[in-house]
C-alpha cells in the first residue's frame, strides 16, 4: 500500500478543491482483489465470462476515472491560460505606467503593484506546476494499477490500455510546459537580481511566504518529497520502473522546509 | 449561425430511444465506433464518484457487461462508452469488427439513463437545469425541478411556469432560446439541447448521449482553431489553446469589452469552425472571474497579505518576501523539471515496450517453428545490451519466469548505472533495428 500511503499524502496536502479529483486508487486496487479472488476459484477457461465481465467493469471504472482527470485537467488549463494573458497583460500596464515612459513617478506604488505581480506570477507557477504533478501522479497511479490488474488476473490490459492513457488531454502536458517556461523567464523580468547568500538565510530563518502561497509552497515540497519515496525502489523493480530520483543540490532548502512545516506562517 | 449545418447533420443520423418513449424529440445519434479512439471522450459524468463502481451511472447495468466480453482488452473505452461523446460525423477508420460489436452494445444496453445521477449536475450553468427538466420530465413523466437550480437560471426566469410537460417545456424552451439570441427553429435547437446531458462544470462539455457508444472521439479533445476535422460536433470538451483565447479576446475587445460582450457575437467573430456557443459562453464566464476578481480582492488583500508590509516601505522585510517568493520559485522549478524527466522516462518506456513486443510478434510470425519462449531472451538481451535505464520486456504471458528474471535484473544494473546520467534522454534510445 506504499503508493496508496503516498498518494493519500498528496491529496491531504493538495490544493482546495483538487482532493477528489485524483485517482481512486484504493478502490480500483480492492476491485483488481477481488477479481483475482474470484477468478483464481474458477479455472480460467470455465470463467471465461465471469472474467470478461469483471474485467469490463474495471475498464469501466477506469474510463470514468480518466474522464474524471480530463475534465478536471482541461478547466485548469483553461483558467490558466486566461490567467497567464491577464498577468501579461498587468506585466504590460506596470512597464507601461511606471517604466521609462510611464506617467507616473510614484514608486511606491509601482513597488506595491510589483510586489503583487510578483506574488501572482509565483503562485501561478506553482499552481500550474502542481497540475503538472496532478497528471503526473494520475498516471503513475493508473501504472500501477494495472501492472495489479495484469499480474493478479492474468490479463493483458496493460499495455494497450497505457497506450490509450498517454494520448489522453490529461497526460499531454506539453502547453501547460510551455506556459510554465513562459512564466520563468517572465519573472526573471519582474524580479530584481538574486541577491546575495546572506538574505536567503534571512528568509529560511522567517518564511514570510503569503497565505496563498503557502499551502502551494507546502503542496509543491510534498510533491516533490513523494516524487522522490515512490522512485526510492520498490519489490517489483525493473520491468516498467523509474530509476530513482535524484534531486540537485537544493534539496537540502527542501528538507528545511519540511522538519520545521509550523515554521510558515 | 454556424451551428446549424452541423445540426442538420445530427438529426440526419438521429433516431429516438427505443425506451424513453416521451423523447420522441430525442435523438440518439447512433454513432457507431468507427475509430479506434486514441482520446477518451469527454468528461461526461466525471463527477460522479467511481469509486463506488458505477453506482447510479447513467448507463447499462452489469448484467449488459457480458456482451461486450469479447471488447474487453481491446477498446477499453469504447464499450463503455456510453459516456463517449456524440460525433454526428463518423470519421471512419475503424475495423468493422468493432463497428458490429458497438452496434450490438447499443441494442443491449438500451435500459434509459437513470435520472438520479442527473440531480448531481443540476447545480452548473444555466443551461444545465434545462436539460435536467427535460429528462426528468421525459423519464419519469413528472416534472420535479429542484427549486434551487431555478434560482440560478437568471436568464431563464419563466421556467417555474414552463416546466409542465414534455410539450409545453419542448415548446417554450424554444422561446427562451430565442430570448438568449439563440435563434434556431424549434426542433433541431431542442435536440441539440437535449442531447447534452448536464455536466459537471460550466463548460457544457459533457456530452453524453446515453446509449450511443460513440466512435469518433476526434472532436472530444482538441479543437484548434485550425483543426476542421471535428467541425459540426456540440457539446465537446473544447480543449483552449492560448492562440484561440487570442482571438477570442480580440473579439471581445472589437465587440468592447468583456462585460459588454455577448456569446453570440464573440462566437461569429472568431469564426472557428468547432467551436459551440457553449464554450464561448464558459469560457466568457471563467474571462469576467479572472478580470475582475484580482481588481476586488486587492482591498482585503492589504490587511493580510505580507506584501501589505510592502507599502510600509520596510525595506528588510520587502528583501525578505522577495527572497521567499524566489525561493517558493526554485522549489517549483525543482518539481517542475522532475516532473518533465519523470514524463519523458514514462513514455519512453512505454515506447520501447511497444517496439519490443512488436518485434517479438514479428519474429514469431516469420519463425513459427522456433519455440516462443527462447525469443524474449534474445529481444531483450539485445535491447538491454545497449544500456537503456527503461527497457523492458512487454509483459507478456508466453515469456518464462527465468526470462523475466534475467531481465529484472539487468534492468537493475542498467538503471543503477543510468541514474547519474538520467537526465540526458537522447543517449538512452534504444533502437532496436531488424
Amino acid at each position: 500500500m506504499k503508493f496508496g500511503k503516498r498518494l493519500k499524502q498528496q491529496i491531504q496536502e493538495t490544493l482546495p478543491g483538487w482532493g477528489d479529483k485524483f485517482l481512486s486508487y484504493k478502490e480500483l486496487k480492492k476491485l483488481v482483489k477481488l477479481i483475482s479472488s474470484s477468478c483464481a476459484s474458477r479455472m480460467m477457461m470455465n470463467g471465461s465470462l465471469e472474467y470478461g465481465k469483471a474485467e469490463a467493469e474495471f475498464v469501466y471504472l477506469l474510463n470514468n476515472e480518466i474522464d474524471k482527470f480530463n475534465a478536471f485537467f482541461m478547466e485548469q488549463e483553461e483558467d490558466f491560460i486566461i490567467r497567464h494573458k491577464e498577468l501579461q497583460q498587468r506585466i504590460g500596464r506596470v512597464i507601461d505606467t511606471w517604466g521609462p515612459n510611464g506617467s507616473q513617478p510614484s514608486e511606491k506604488d509601482c513597488k506595491e503593484e510589483l510586489g503583487k505581480i510578483r506574488k501572482d506570477i509565483v503562485d501561478f507557477h506553482g499552481e500550474m506546476v502542481l497540475l503538472i504533478n496532478y497528471s503526473n501522479i494520475n498516471y503513475t497511479g493508473l501504472a500501477k494499477i494495472l501492472k495489479k490488474y495484469d499480474k493478479r488476473t492474468g490479463g493483458l490490459l496493460r499495455s494497450p490500455y497505457i497506450q490509450k492513457v498517454l494520448q489522453q488531454p490529461f497526460f499531454t502536458t506539453d502547453l501547460i510546459s510551455k506556459l510554465v517556461k513562459e512564466c520563468e523567464s517572465t519573472i526573471d523580468t519582474v524580479f530584481p537580481p538574486p541577491c546575495d547568500v546572506i538574505s536567503r538565510q534571512l528568509v529560511l530563518g522567517s518564511q514570510k511566504i503569503g497565505a496563498a502561497g503557502e499551502g502551494i509552497f507546502r503542496n509543491t515540497v510534498a510533491a516533490l518529497l513523494t516524487m522522490q519515496e515512490i522512485r526510492k525502489g520498490s519489490s517489483t523493480y525493473g520491468r516498467f520502473s523509474l530509476p530513482p530520483l535524484s534531486l540537485p543540490d537544493q534539496s537540502d532548502v527542501i528538507q528545511s522546509q519540511l522538519n520545521s512545516p509550523i515554521a510558515i506562517p | 449561425m454556424e451551428a446549424r449545418p452541423a445540426l442538420s447533420v445530427q438529426r440526419e443520423g438521429a433516431h429516438p430511444l427505443s425506451n424513453c418513449g416521451a423523447h420522441s424529440s430525442l435523438p440518439v445519434l447512433r454513432a457507431s465506433l468507427e475509430e479506434k479512439y486514441p482520446k477518451f471522450p469527454g468528461p461526461v459524468l466525471s463527477s460522479l464518484p467511481s469509486n463506488s463502481g458505477a453506482v447510479g451511472h447513467l448507463f447499462s447495468s452489469s448484467s449488459e457487461f457480458s456482451t461486450n466480453l469479447h471488447f474487453s482488452s481491446v477498446l477499453p473505452h469504447e464499450e463503455h462508452s456510453a459516456s463517449a461523446p456524440f460525433i454526428p460525423q463518423a470519421t471512419n477508420t475503424e475495423a468493422s469488427v468493432r463497428l458490429a460489436a458497438s452496434s450490438q452494445y447499443v441494442n443491449e444496453n438500451s435500459e434509459p439513463w437513470c435520472i438520479d445521477p442527473l440531480s448531481e449536475y443540476l447545480d452548473y450553468s444555466l443551461d444545465t437545469p434545462v436539460k435536467n427538466t427535460q429528462l426528468d420530465c421525459s423519464n419519469t413523466g413528472d416534472c420535479h425541478i429542484p427549486p434551487e437550480d431555478l434560482s440560478k437560471q437568471s436568464d431563464w426566469p419563466e421556467w417555474a411556469n414552463l416546466i409542465m410537460n414534455d410539450d409545453d417545456a419542448l415548446s417554450n424552451w424554444n422561446e427562451i432560446m430565442v430570448d438568449t439570441g439563440i435563434v434556431d427553429a424549434a426542433e433541431p435547437k431542442m435536440q441539440y439541447q437535449e442531447q447534452n446531458q448536464p455536466s459537471n462544470f460550466p463548460a457544457h462539455q459533457g456530452q453524453q448521449l446515453q446509449q450511443i457508444p460513440s466512435a469518433s472521439l476526434e472532436t472530444s479533445g482538441i479543437v484548434p482553431a485550425s483543426s476542421t476535422a471535428s467541425g459540426s460536433s456540440s457539446k465537446q470538451r473544447m480543449r483552449w489553446t492560448p492562440e484561440l483565447h487570442e482571438a477570442f479576446v480580440e473579439a471581445v475587445n472589437k465587440l468592447g469589452g468583456s462585460e459588454r460582450a455577448t456569446p453570440k457575437g464573440v462566437l461569429k467573430l472568431m469564426k472557428v469552425e468547432g467551436l459551440t456557443i457553449y464554450h464561448v459562453k464558459s469560457h466568457l464566464q471563467k474571462y469576467r472571474t479572472a478580470r475582475y476578481k484580482p481588481e476586488a480582492s486587492e482591498g482585503s488583500e492589504k490587511k493580510e497579505s505580507s506584501i501589505g508590509d510592502l507599502s510600509s516601505l520596510d525595506l528588510k522585510t520587502g528583501i525578505e518576501i522577495t527572497e521567499a517568493l524566489r525561493l517558493q520559485m526554485e522549489v517549483q522549478k525543482q518539481l517542475h523539471e522532475q516532473l518533465e524527466i519523470q514524463r519523458n522516462l514514462q513514455l519512453r518506456i512505454e515506447e520501447q515496450g511497444r517496439c519490443l513486443q512488436m518485434m517479438f510478434e514479428k519474429q514469431c510470425k516469420s519463425m513459427p517453428g522456433i519455440d516462443a519462449s527462447a525469443q524474449p531472451t534474445d529481444a531483450v538481451q539485445s535491447s538491454s545490451n545497449k544500456n537503456d535505464p527503461g527497457v523492458s520486456l512487454v509483459d507478456h504471458h508466453e515469456a518464462g519466469d527465468t526470462t523475466q528474471k534475467t531481465v529484472g535484473e539487468k534492468q537493475k544494473e542498467h538503471e543503477r548505472e543510468d541514474t547519474s546520467s538520467s537526465n540526458s534522454p537522447p543517449s538512452k534510445r534504444a533502437k532496436v533495428d531488424e
